[in-house]
Formats: C-alpha cells, sequence, structure tokens
C-alpha cells in the first residue's frame, strides 16, 4: 500500500482498513457477495493469462454476470443501478444486438 | 409435436395446461429413454420468469410456468421435502417465491426489502426437513434520503405457510459474505458457507461451529478460492464443489483443482486435489454411488472419487454453469446458462440430447434441480 496513494474518498478508506486492521478481509475471489467485492481479472483475462478459459461464448456468460452484479464496471448490473437494461431482451444470443450501453446519470 | 404419455399424479394439473415439445435426440445412443415410475424431472428458471419441469426421461418440458412475481430472472430454487414446492429467488434477489409446481399456483412469497431498507439475499436460502420454516441469507442496506447506510447481514426465518405477504418469524445474526445454506437432515441445524463454514442452531440462531474454508489446514496449499452458488445435494445428501489452491512444491506454486466435499448428515468435511488446474470448473455433483464427481464450465469432467484422479473431459457446446446427476446415475444434466439443457452420458461424457428451451431464454444462474415424478 506504500506505493499507492487514495484520490478520492472511497479508496481513502482503504487506507483507514489498514489502520484498522481489516486487510484481512480483503482478499481473494472466494466468496464474492455484492458488486464492490469482485476484484478478480473479468472479461479480459483467464486464471492462466489467456481467454480460452473465459466463458464461451460470451453471450453465456453475460446475464450470469449483470444478474448478480458481477464485474459492474464491464457489464451493466440489473441487480441495482440498471434494473431495467435487459428488459424484453430474454436472450443473451438472439438480443444481444438490442442492449444499450448505459452511462452514469449525473 | 405433441407427447402422448402417462403422467405421475401430482404433476397431472400442470401438464393438461402446457403442452409438452420434444427435443431432438442427436443420434441412437440419445434417443428418448423409456420413462419409469419415479422418472426425473428437472426443475430450472429462465429469464424473465419463467420456471420450466422438465422430463428428463423424453427431453421435453412437462410443464411451464410465468412467475408474475419474477422480475427478470429466476436464481436459486430449493424444494420442498415433500418436492411439491419450488422456492425461487427471484426480483433482483429481493424476493423468495413459493410455487406448487402441480399448478403453479404462487402459496408463499416474500419481500425481503422495505420502502427505507433494501434487502438482497445472495443466492442463500434453504427449508427445514418438516418444510415448515424458510431461512434466507439477509444483506440489508438502510435508505436515507441522502445516504446508504450498510447494515449488519442476518439469516431471516419465514414459516412457510406465512402465505403471500410472508414476514420473519424471527431473524439472527449473519457473517458477511455467504453465498449457501444447507439444512442438515438433522432439521436442528443448518450451513452456511461463506469465508469458513459455519453451522447454525435453526431455533436460536446459535453458532454451533466454525471450520476452515478460507483459513483450512491443508499442508502445503495456499489460500483455497472456491464458487458455489448451485446448493445441490442430490442424489447423495453431500455438497460438492471444485476449490483452487497452490500447492507448494520445490518452492514453486503449483496450481492444483480439489474436491471439497460436505456430507450433510455426518458432519464430514473433505477436500482431496485431483488434478494440476487445467480448466476451470463451476460447479460439481457427485454421482448416486459416490464414485465419481461430474463437474461443468467449458468442459464436462469426470473425477474417479477414490482414486482421487481426473478421470475423463470433453468439451461442451458452450458453457455451462450447473450440474446434476440422473437417480439412476446413467446420466448427467448441465444447464444454468443460455437457453439449453444438456444431456450426457455418464461413462463416456458422450451428449446424448440438447433439449433448446422455448424462446432461448436464458438461464442465468438458475439452480438445475432433480425431483421425481411421483
Amino acid at each position: 500500500m506504500s506505493e499507492l496513494k487514495p484520490t478520492n474518498r472511497k479508496a481513502e478508506l482503504l487506507l483507514d482498513a489498514v489502520a484498522e486492521g481489516h486487510v484481512a478481509e480483503v482478499l481473494a475471489m472466494e466468496t464474492v457477495a455484492g458488486c464492490a467485492t469482485t476484484f478478480d481479472p473479468g472479461w479480459e483475462v483467464d486464471p492462466f493469462g489467456g481467454v480460452a478459459s473465459l466463458c464461451q461464448p460470451m453471450e453465456a456468460d453475460l446475464y450470469g454476470c449483470s444478474d448478480p452484479c458481477w464485474w459492474p464496471a464491464q457489464v451493466p448490473d440489473t441487480m441495482s443501478t440498471y434494473p431495467n437494461w435487459d428488459a424484453g431482451k430474454p436472450s443473451a444470443p438472439g438480443d444481444w444486438r438490442d442492449l444499450d450501453s448505459v452511462f452514469p446519470k449525473k | 409435436m405433441e407427447l402422448v404419455r402417462s403422467l405421475g399424479s401430482w404433476a397431472m394439473g400442470a401438464a393438461m395446461a402446457i403442452s409438452a415439445t420434444l427435443a431432438l435426440p442427436l443420434n441412437a445412443s440419445g434417443a428418448a429413454r423409456a420413462a419409469t415410475p419415479a422418472a426425473d424431472l428437472l426443475i430450472t428458471g429462465a429469464k424473465p420468469d419463467q420456471l420450466f419441469i422438465i422430463d428428463a426421461a423424453t427431453r421435453s418440458i412437462r410443464t411451464e410456468y410465468h412467475l408474475a412475481g419474477a422480475n427478470g430472472q429466476i436464481f436459486t430454487i430449493v424444494t420442498s421435502p415433500d418436492q411439491r414446492i419450488a422456492y425461487l429467488l427471484v426480483d433482483k434477489m429481493e424476493r423468495i417465491l413459493g410455487i406448487e409446481l402441480a399448478t403453479g399456483r404462487e402459496v408463499f412469497r416474500a419481500d425481503l426489502s422495505a420502502p427505507d431498507e433494501r434487502v438482497k439475499d445472495f443466492f442463500a436460502l434453504t427449508v427445514t426437513p418438516d418444510g415448515k420454516e424458510l431461512i434466507a441469507y439477509e444483506l440489508p442496506t438502510r435508505l436515507k434520503p441522502s445516504e446508504y447506510i450498510v447494515e449488519e447481514p442476518r439469516f431471516a426465518v419465514f414459516r412457510t405457510d406465512a402465505g403471500l405477504a410472508a414476514k420473519p418469524v424471527r431473524s439472527y445474526p449473519a457473517p458477511r459474505r455467504i453465498h449457501m445454506l444447507l439444512m442438515r437432515p438433522n432439521g436442528s441445524t443448518f450451513y452456511a458457507l461463506g469465508f469458513d463454514l459455519y453451522e447454525y442452531d435453526v431455533k436460536t440462531g446459535k453458532l454451533l461451529d466454525t471450520r476452515g474454508i478460507q483459513k483450512w489446514a491443508l499442508a502445503d496449499h495456499s489460500q483455497p478460492d472456491l464458487l458455489a452458488f448451485w446448493p445441490v445435494t442430490e442424489p447423495t445428501g453431500v455438497f460438492t464443489s471444485p476449490v483452487y489452491s497452490e500447492l507448494k512444491k520445490d518452492d514453486k506454486g503449483v496450481p492444483m483443482t480439489a474436491l471439497m466435499s460436505l456430507n450433510l448428515k455426518s458432519g464430514e468435511l473433505a477436500y482431496a486435489d485431483f488434478e494440476p488446474l487445467s480448466a476451470l470448473i463451476f460447479s460439481t455433483v457427485l454421482s448416486p454411488d459416490r464414485s465419481h464427481a461430474y463437474g461443468v464450465y467449458t468442459t464436462l469432467t469426470s473425477v474417479d472419487m477414490a482414486g482421487h484422479r481426473l478421470e475423463k473431459r470433453v468439451p461442451l457446446d458452450h458453457t455451462f454453469y450447473a450440474v446434476n446427476v440422473s437417480t439412476d446415475g446413467r446420466e448427467i444434466y448441465v444447464g444454468g446458462t443460455n437457453c439449453d439443457v444438456g444431456f450426457y452420458d455418464a461413462k463416456t461424457l458422450a451428449k446424448n440430447a440438447i433439449l433448446k428451451l422455448p424462446g432461448c431464454s436464458d438461464q442465468t444462474l438458475s439452480t438445475l434441480r432433480v425431483i421425481h415424478d411421483h
């Protein structure tokens, strides 16, 4: 942590966690519960450093990520932030062209 | 193509309401199997509100329900002990529905959230062996006008006869990061899987035992990693899951895949490496004779339980999240994502048949359960 500097309030909380001895709570992928605790590599790279062990094809994993808020930076989460993103589009292989990009509300 | 066959008593009403659709078998060995008096029925959910009951023997959809309260997807599916009611985690993980499988009638509903408190249940629910109580894991957030306050997680216990506006009859503190609840057959305690394995008293909520998952004590192994969202314990009463860690060997770390097994009756918890990590597995199931475990992701894997070794691996048509096994042990069922359910030979891992769900709606992490045609 000594080589990292927080640039916003949320990042400062990480330093607070270190100071308060909560570092052990920030661990590997196991037992994901909620968006913010998912830090494992996402759609870009698999555990072997390649792409062959990512979900195949991407559509097999699209709603598996959006619905439980997995990798919310890559896929809109329908659990809380964009609940209607998939409305009327129940088939990822068939409807992916109709899934829009999303932008944070100001 | 209409399917005419005799039906079990409880499913009669449901089958009358819905016409069945046959999946096309892929080859001679994949021809529809003869139905038996206690044939397997598969249960899965699909977006945005569909609950399917599938006749495994004929590879056909026996029943399809549209659930008004699903609102997007059906995640975890847990059945009542008599297998007449399916409890479903739906609506952005904020609602639990109880659906009578014979009729599609909604007999239970628990809306976890309130106007000033948002509650998510991250996959974890279970039902007591007498069918009278349902336990849910709640992650509450207080919604204030200018801020959200993250509250402490809790277990909430509902009576299953509470109807369509069920409220908890009791609740008690729970750890964070729980993603699965598994009831023990004794009915007095249940397991909660999280960073570690916890055991709680159903009545009092007292924490009775904590055993290591993240803090496991496997010699020369790194902290493990596991992903277990599919609470499948049929047909053996043993929950299994792949576990990933590094084996320290000659000052090097060798990535290994182990199988975790948790016997709900005896409480025995075991880990055993079965291969150097060469393919990811999302979920596993134990064969009825406990001789093999079967795992899925982009491949279908067979593990020799006695020898603790990878026995066979074949590629799948696409990623599948969920796996289950036939009651006679002859066939493996795969599902949980996209819009098809696969039937594979348990010995050869050859594809027997693929059943496409109508409309190709995505199953989105739905549990793939096996019940019996009574």
